[in-house]
């Protein structure tokens, strides 16, 4: 409270998060954290997608060069895909993009991924509180934002 | 104006220009290229030539044109002209030089291109005459320029060891000259000599020939459709090295950037484009006429050899080899207008 | 000592005997002191192959030139083509047969060990001159580099060390392992470097300081496409950054235009580059075998090769993957395992 006008602006940034939801498990989570009237923070914009192995890493670098403060995967717990396979090939491949951003020094803690079934509106909304909290430690994203 | 330097006024008269901005050739990730100079201290003329041309100076690689929006469902626009500080680069080499007027001819032919020249007119080019070549590649003299050459340049600087001789070669690079009067000393008829001297010397040095000129115009016009330039260019990758780095290149492509598809805010924006990328000529019905990348080489090749020529009476190459030095598979225009010639 | 002779003899015999339309290999050029790519078809024309550390191309790109050349003729020449290939050369191969690209028997791979050496760095060789040009350049047999300074005419001896690329340095396998015939002593790593030296170097600095060299070299960033437009690997028609399969029609309005996905503007900017480059060391992700040249070709020298071998070394270190290596496996990103890491997911 030293800083007054720090404080505001702090309180002012409101992340934004792009969240890209596997329609068979956490778009359905995030269903059931709504209609169980779980409070969340607001920040996230879900895109449901069919299944986190469908993420392309350019769904990710293109909502961070369009202004997204924090980009968020969420898929099926292991062994239970609908694909079968869709999220172990989504681990594998989001954790080269992961590695990839944080060697050319975007903030780690900027781009998430999480496994939530369709049962847990809980943890979805503990994952999407938690991702802001960070994120308003962070501050805006200003790395990989396109100066436009 | 002709005036005598030493190594160490050349940072005074460089910070008596502070009212501009100052460039010059700095040795960063191993290679030259122009760079902001913040204090005279910083600068270092001991480059070879600068792997950017000095064109960037007045046709950057992005410019944008005007913003755009909708308002009330009416879109809006709003112009964007540059307006920059004067900007003075040094250690411009005589090939970048002579690249300027060609780039002026284009931007001024049949309609003022008003970015370019909002640039251009802010603009001062200090020469480094070239003692020697600094690349087996140069071959300014085989296109009618030579290593101290002052056209499009308006300061031309000669390196005489210990200290610079300095003319002034237009009104723009005499009035640079001024701000610095106190840094210059006059010229005596020894460094007069001297000066003389280091030119004969500079272009007695061996450089790559060509041949007649004309006549080569003339094998490129008779070689349109000949096999020579798909064998050439088989090794050809379709990069954009050769025609970003050229100092006479000057195609470029515009493009709308959306920022916001909602409301419909952007930018319209020019950016280089290259006659080496597949889709230079790209039509909407998916044709490409020029779909192969020999018909590219004949195109880069006729461009300044032929069509340059018919068009503004001079060549559209100033012989800086940048193309040759830089081409990841060795292909040198040298080496393909001869095999034109010869056929 | 690899004997020049012996390989102009093979490709001689290779072209005389008809088993290949040409042959892909290195010659003495006009532009520069560095070796160039050439096509042999006659057997005559062998006399022009050289062999020495300015033999930097990956020919194998060549092959890639060839293929989409024969899918767009009406009257292909499907005939082999024979290739000079250093160790990743003959890697870049593995992969595009592990892709399907083309056959092993649309090759014959004419393997040159680089035994004790590699090939120069032409940047690492700039910096020494401070961007003057060399004029020619020699392996002296021990461990240096003699090269002729253009200019003054003055001769140094670098220590190989210092001007040997860092993929060089760092090599692994020297020898090609796919091959039809190899020339030269089967070495595997040369000791200089351990592997992805580099790119554990850059790991390192801290973010903040990752963050300033990366913004650094993708603002300097010409988008003059060298890089992708040498790498084998990246054989698509057309490469997802250039957005030129958007049909127009008659019925296509403004709005439908201006919405296309662009996933990266033209404009070179430090936001565009960066996703033009990390799209692409991900789109090479378990298939960059390490030819370095990208980083070669780069005209600003953006050290882009280590985009793609750090994510070579996660290939290697987390799921034991090994680009080219074994044309039989499921690729890096077709495959997992259950054991693969799954502690950073919450």
């Amino acid at each position: 409270m030293s800083n007054p006008s720090k404080t505001t602006e702090v309180q002012t940034f409101e992340p934004r998060i792009v969240a890209f939801l596997c329609k068979w498990c956490s778009s359905a989570g995030s269903d059931l954290a709504g209609v169980s009237r779980i409070q969340y923070s607001a920040n996230a914009t879900p895109i449901t997608i069919p299944c986190s192995g469908s993420v392309s890493p350019m769904y990710i670098l293109s909502a961070f060069n369009k202004g997204a403060d924090g980009v968020l995967i969420s898929g099926c717990h292991p062994g239970d895909c609908h694909y079968m396979e869709g999220n172990y090939l989504a681990r594998r491949k989001l954790y080269l993009v992961k590695e990839l951003l944080q060697f050319i020094g975007l903030e780690s803690e900027r781009f998430r991924m999480s496994w939530v079934s369709a049962a847990e509106g809980v943890k979805f909304a503990e994952v999407v509180d938690e991702f802001v909290e960070d994120l308003r430690v962070l501050g805006p994203q200003n790395r990989l934002k396109a100066e436009r | 104006m002709e005036k005598i330097l030493s190594q160490e006024k050349l940072r005074e008269w460089v910070d008596a220009l502070d009212d501009c901005e100052v460039y010059a050739p700095a040795f960063a990730d191993s290679v030259w290229n122009f760079a902001r100079v913040k204090a005279g201290a910083d600068i270092d003329l001991s480059h070879t030539n600068t792997i950017g041309s000095v064109k960037e100076f007045a046709f950057p690689q992005r410019e944008v044109f005007f913003c755009f929006e909708k308002k009330d469902g009416v879109p809006v626009l709003t112009p964007t002209l540059p307006d920059p500080k004067p900007t003075v680069v040094f250690g411009v080499r005589p090939c970048d030089g002579r690249g300027m007027p060609r780039n002026d001819t284009v931007f001024n032919k049949e309609f003022e291109d008003p970015y370019y020249w909002a640039r251009r007119n802010k603009l001062t080019l200090v020469g480094l005459a070239c003692n020697q070549p600094h690349s087996p590649n140069c071959f300014c003299q085989s296109v009618g320029g030579s290593p101290h050459a002052e056209e499009g340049l308006d300061i031309l600087m000669t390196d005489l060891g210990d200290r610079f001789h300095v003319k002034g070669v237009t009104a723009k690079g005499v009035e640079a000259m001024e701000r610095g009067r106190d840094a210059f000393d006059a010229v005596s008829d020894a460094d007069q000599a001297e000066v003389e001297k280091v030119h004969a010397t500079s272009r007695s040095h061996s450089q790559r020939p060509l041949g007649n000129l004309d006549a080569i115009a003339e094998a490129i016009r008779e070689s349109f459709d000949s096999p020579l330039w798909a064998d050439m260019a088989q090794h050809c990758i379709g990069c954009g090295i050769c025609t970003f780095l050229c100092p006479t290149c000057h195609c470029f492509d515009i493009n709308d950037e959306v920022i916001n598809p909602t409301t419909g805010e952007g930018e319209r924006v020019r950016t280089w484009d290259n006659c080496q990328f597949p889709d230079f000529t790209m039509h909407t019905s998916g044709h490409n006429p020029r779909g192969d990348l020999g018909s590219r080489l004949r195109q880069r090749v006729s461009h300044k050899f032929l069509y340059f020529v018919e068009n503004h009476k001079t060549q559209q190459c100033t012989g800086c080899g940048r193309c040759i030095t830089e081409c990841p598979v060795g292909i040198d225009i040298i080496a393909v207008l001869e095999r034109v010639g010869q056929s | 000592m690899v004997n020049v002779e012996e390989i102009r003899g093979y490709a001689a015999g290779l072209l005389e005997k008809g088993e290949v339309k040409s042959v892909l290999g290195f010659r003495r050029g006009s532009a520069s002191a560095f070796a160039e790519p050439c096509t042999l078809i006659e057997a005559s024309d062998a006399a022009s192959l050289v062999w020495d550390p300015t033999c930097l191309n990956n020919l194998a790109l060549y092959l890639v030139k060839d293929r989409k050349q024969q899918a767009v003729s009406k009257t292909p020449d499907t005939r082999p083509v024979g290739i000079v290939a250093k160790g990743c050369d003959s890697r870049a191969i593995g992969v595009l047969l592990q892709e399907n690209y083309f056959k092993r028997e649309d090759v014959v791979v004419i393997g040159v060990s680089c035994e004790g050496t590699g090939v120069v760095d032409p940047r690492k060789l700039s910096a020494k001159l401070k961007g003057r040009t060399a004029s020619r350049v020699t392996f002296d047999g021990a461990d240096g580099i003699n090269v002729s300074v253009y200019g003054d005419g003055t001769e140094t001896v670098i220590p190989a060390r210092e001007v040997l690329a860092d993929r060089c340095l760092e090599c692994r396998a020297a020898t090609p392992t796919l091959n039809d015939v190899v020339f030269g002593e089967t070495v595997e790593a040369r000791g200089y470097n351990e592997p992805f030296h580099a790119a554990k170097e850059a790991e390192k600095v801290s973010e903040d300081e990752r963050w300033a060299n990366w913004e650094h070299h993708f603002d300097r960033c010409l988008r003059c496409f060298a890089c992708r437009a040498v790498c084998p690997m990246c054989y698509c028609p057309e490469c997802v950054v250039d957005s030129t399969t958007f049909v127009v029609t008659l019925g296509t309005s403004a709005e439908e235009k201006a919405n296309r996905i662009r996933w990266c503007e033209r404009s070179a900017n430090t936001s565009e580059s960066a996703v033009y480059h990390l799209t692409r060391a991900i789109h090479l992700a378990g298939r960059c075998i390490d030819c370095g040249e990208c980083e070669r070709v780069c005209p600003v020298n953006i050290p882009l090769r280590l985009l793609n071998t750090k994510l070579e070394k996660e290939a290697f270190e987390m799921f034991e993957y090994q680009a080219g290596h074994d044309i039989e496996q499921a690729s890096l990103l077709s495959s997992f395992r259950d054991e693969d890491p799954n502690s950073f997911i919450r």
